[in-house]
């Protein structure tokens, strides 16, 4: 088995030791660190999707293999040249205003890393506001809005109006998701997509950037 | 996750020690003071013989109670059964917990049309595969009667329909002394030898006593005769309360002990040391109707009870739970079937039959059933593990580590117990509803078919060896299952 395919199979085990130390080595060998990326990392993580939709896998093992991924991430991406990028895009994730329900946000935010996406996460209550602010600073490609109670849905409502006032809701696509939230809400309030779990937001964010 | 058959459990004790006192006293008394109606002069001689009351005019045999204790004792305390595969084998005794298929149906919910129709050959073949597949379903006991038989060569046909596709372990009731042998003949030769058989037997047979208090003539030589081979045999006997037993669940467990126990005896006579199953299918009438009911929540109750009695003899015990009196698989079956499987289990019920397939008062089965039960056993085999305590099972350690507002997702702890702590269901559909709409919003019964459809022809069970297989249907050209 080549380095390469040693790294894919520790992403696969989730050894965040085993990807680090592999990824160093390919490294000091003189490995392109795209290549590391397209042909261990990313490759690795591909497979946990696929074995993750047949039920092979579930989701602590999906996020053990992401965060495995990330130690090698971690070391080949500062070595990326101008215009290579490690990121399959950014995406800014928070609960809403009025809410600190965060397990369901962290773990969509943890599948999209794992999926390759570089996560922003602003955490809980996040009033409209801040969302404006951090959507012009990182400059997002996909705004993650999550809710748990159904009175803070309305909270969804008014970001999504603060950033159309803002003039920056088309730079973005929003994607919405919590347990009252649904796909009729998320259409009446001019939201782009809505997932209920965690693997439908990551192969949502896929398409919104592809 | 599976949970390995003979799971042992420990939770679910509805009798007392002094309960089981007191049931065992009537039990001895029953059988010595009131004693049981002999059909059989075989038996009748046997137990005169060896010292019983035998009045030969009114066929009464009074048993002492030194001869039932003698035959408790002679009676192994654990059998084991065993499969055509070594990952099949089961040991029967103790708390070891056990469950499978049974009944002796006569019709069947066609998988195609969903209509009720006559079980034919192909359907006992049909039935043995998908038993061969489902993980939680740990024997067979043939289920259905062939339309196209009779008594005199039903056991073989059956039989071998099963012994073609499952190397689970087989048991069967049997209809003649002819077929017996032949059954005997064939898996002697499967075996290699009818000495292999005896050794590591993949058949066995049921027999059974007729409520209250009765060793009829025919079942009685059955008895006698699988006796005398010394293969294993489970003596059933199925009061139903109100009707042929009585009304208190106390009671029925008593009288019910005390039939099979007499047949028990009577193996024990016949060949000391015999592999037995102390055993019960007992139930209840329906204070409505008269007629039989299987699904009644004090049908695992006894159950429950039977198992503290044969686990106070050192019996192994054949027990009876997960039947249903809905007419197709719905609600009630499924309520029905999980509650008595569960408390049957919970007790440490050795060998619990009828617990997949069953319907309409054990009078019909179904195919997407059995893939139900499958599951339902699945979460009852669950229940009966219990919970595991330890110190890395308390985990104070990652609790601690987390610490306030972390969470548990991407802990090695949780990836290195998710999959023995949780059991994952195959039929329960937890997606959100939008995925569950993606798959076509299918009713549970729905899916269950399709996955008794797609085991029915992606499965392929390991047979019979050509050579064997050519011999048998040479030597017995009344198997109708197609070649």
């Amino acid at each position: 088995m080549s380095k390469m395919e040693k790294v894919v199979e520790e992403v696969i085990a989730g050894n965040v030791d085993g990807v680090t130390e592999l990824t160093q080595e390919l490294v000091d060998e003189g490995t392109k660190p795209s290549q590391i990326i397209k042909e261990g990392l990313v490759a690795g993580m591909d497979v946990v999707g696929g074995r993750f939709k047949k039920n092979e896998m579930f989701v602590p093992e999906v996020l053990i293999s992401a965060k495995a991924m990330h130690g090698g991430m971690d070391i080949v991406k500062p070595l990326l040249t101008e215009g290579e990028s490690s990121s399959a895009g950014t995406v800014i994730m928070a609960t809403v205003e009025g809410d600190l329900h965060d397990i369901g946000k962290n773990l969509v935010a943890m599948m999209l890393e794992g999926a390759g996406f570089e996560v922003v996460d602003l955490g809980v209550d996040v009033t409209a506001d801040e969302f404006v602010e951090a959507v012009k600073e990182h400059q997002p490609d996909i705004v993650g809005l999550s809710a748990l109670l159904t009175t803070t849905m309305p909270a969804m409502e008014e970001t999504l109006k603060s950033l159309e006032e803002a003039g920056i809701r088309d730079q973005v696509k929003v994607m919405v998701g919590g347990a009252p939230v649904s796909e009729g809400f998320a259409n009446e309030i001019g939201a782009d997509g809505y997932a209920a779990d965690g693997s439908t937001a990551t192969d949502i964010a896929r398409e919104f950037v592809s | 996750m599976t949970i390995k058959p003979g799971a042992r459990a420990r939770d679910y004790k509805p009798f007392s020690e002094q309960d089981l006192k007191q049931i065992d006293d009537a039990i001895m008394n029953l059988l010595s003071d009131t004693g049981v109606k002999v059909s059989n002069q075989q038996a009748l001689e046997i137990f005169d013989e060896h010292g019983a009351e035998v009045d030969y005019e009114t066929q009464m045999v009074k048993l002492p109670q030194s001869m039932v204790e003698e035959a408790i004792d002679s009676t192994p305390s654990n059998v084991k059964l065993y499969g055509r595969e070594e990952k099949n084998n089961l040991e029967i005794g103790e708390n070891r917990v056990h469950y499978g298929t049974g009944g002796t149906v006569l019709d069947v919910l066609d998988l195609e049309t969903g209509e009720k129709r006559r079980i034919n050959i192909q359907d006992v073949a049909d039935i043995a595969k998908l038993v061969d597949a489902l993980e939680n379903i740990h024997f067979l006991v043939i289920p259905v009667y062939p339309n196209e038989c009779d008594d005199q060569n039903v056991d073989v046909n059956r039989f071998y329909s099963a012994l073609k596709n499952t190397t689970k372990h087989i048991m069967g009731g049997v209809y003649s002394i002819k077929g017996i042998r032949e059954v005997i003949k064939m898996a002697s030769k499967i075996a290699g030898s009818k000495e292999a058989l005896v050794n590591q037997p993949f058949i066995s047979f049921i027999t059974c006593v007729m409520s209250p208090l009765i060793l009829d003539d025919i079942y009685t030589d059955f008895l006698i005769e699988i006796a005398q081979h010394g293969l294993p045999v489970a003596i059933p006997a199925e009061p139903l309360s109100g009707a042929t037993g009585p009304i208190t669940v106390a009671g029925n467990v008593t009288l019910m002990a005390a039939e099979s126990l007499a047949g028990v005896v009577l193996a024990q006579l016949v060949n000391p040391g015999t592999p037995v199953l102390f055993a019960s299918t007992a139930s209840a009438m329906d204070l409505n109707t008269g007629l039989y009911i299987t699904g009644e929540v004090e049908m695992g109750l006894m159950h429950a009870g039977v198992a503290q009695v044969a686990q106070y003899y050192g019996l192994p015990l054949y027990a009876t739970a997960g039947m249903s009196d809905a007419k197709l698989p719905d609600i009630q079956s499924g309520y029905e079937s999980a509650m008595t499987t569960l408390l049957a289990g919970l007790s440490g019920a050795n060998y619990i039959h009828d617990a997949a397939g069953l319907l309409e008062m054990c009078q019909t089965v179904a195919y997407e059933k059995y893939v139900i039960d499958n599951e339902i056993i699945g979460m009852a085999m669950r229940a009966i593990k219990g919970i595991e305590v330890t110190e890395e099972t308390i985990a104070a350690d990652v609790i601690d580590r987390v610490g306030p507002s972390g969470n548990f997702l991407v802990e090695e702890h949780t990836r290195k117990h998710m999959r023995s702590e949780f059991f994952q269901p195959k039929v329960s559909d937890r997606q959100p509803r939008e995925g569950w709409e993606a798959d076509g919003a299918k009713p549970t019964r729905q899916r269950a078919i399709e996955m008794a459809k797609e085991i029915l022809n992606s499965h392929q069970p390991l047979g019979i060896e050509k050579k064997i297989d050519d011999e048998i249907r040479n030597e017995f050209p009344h198997i109708l299952l197609d070649k």
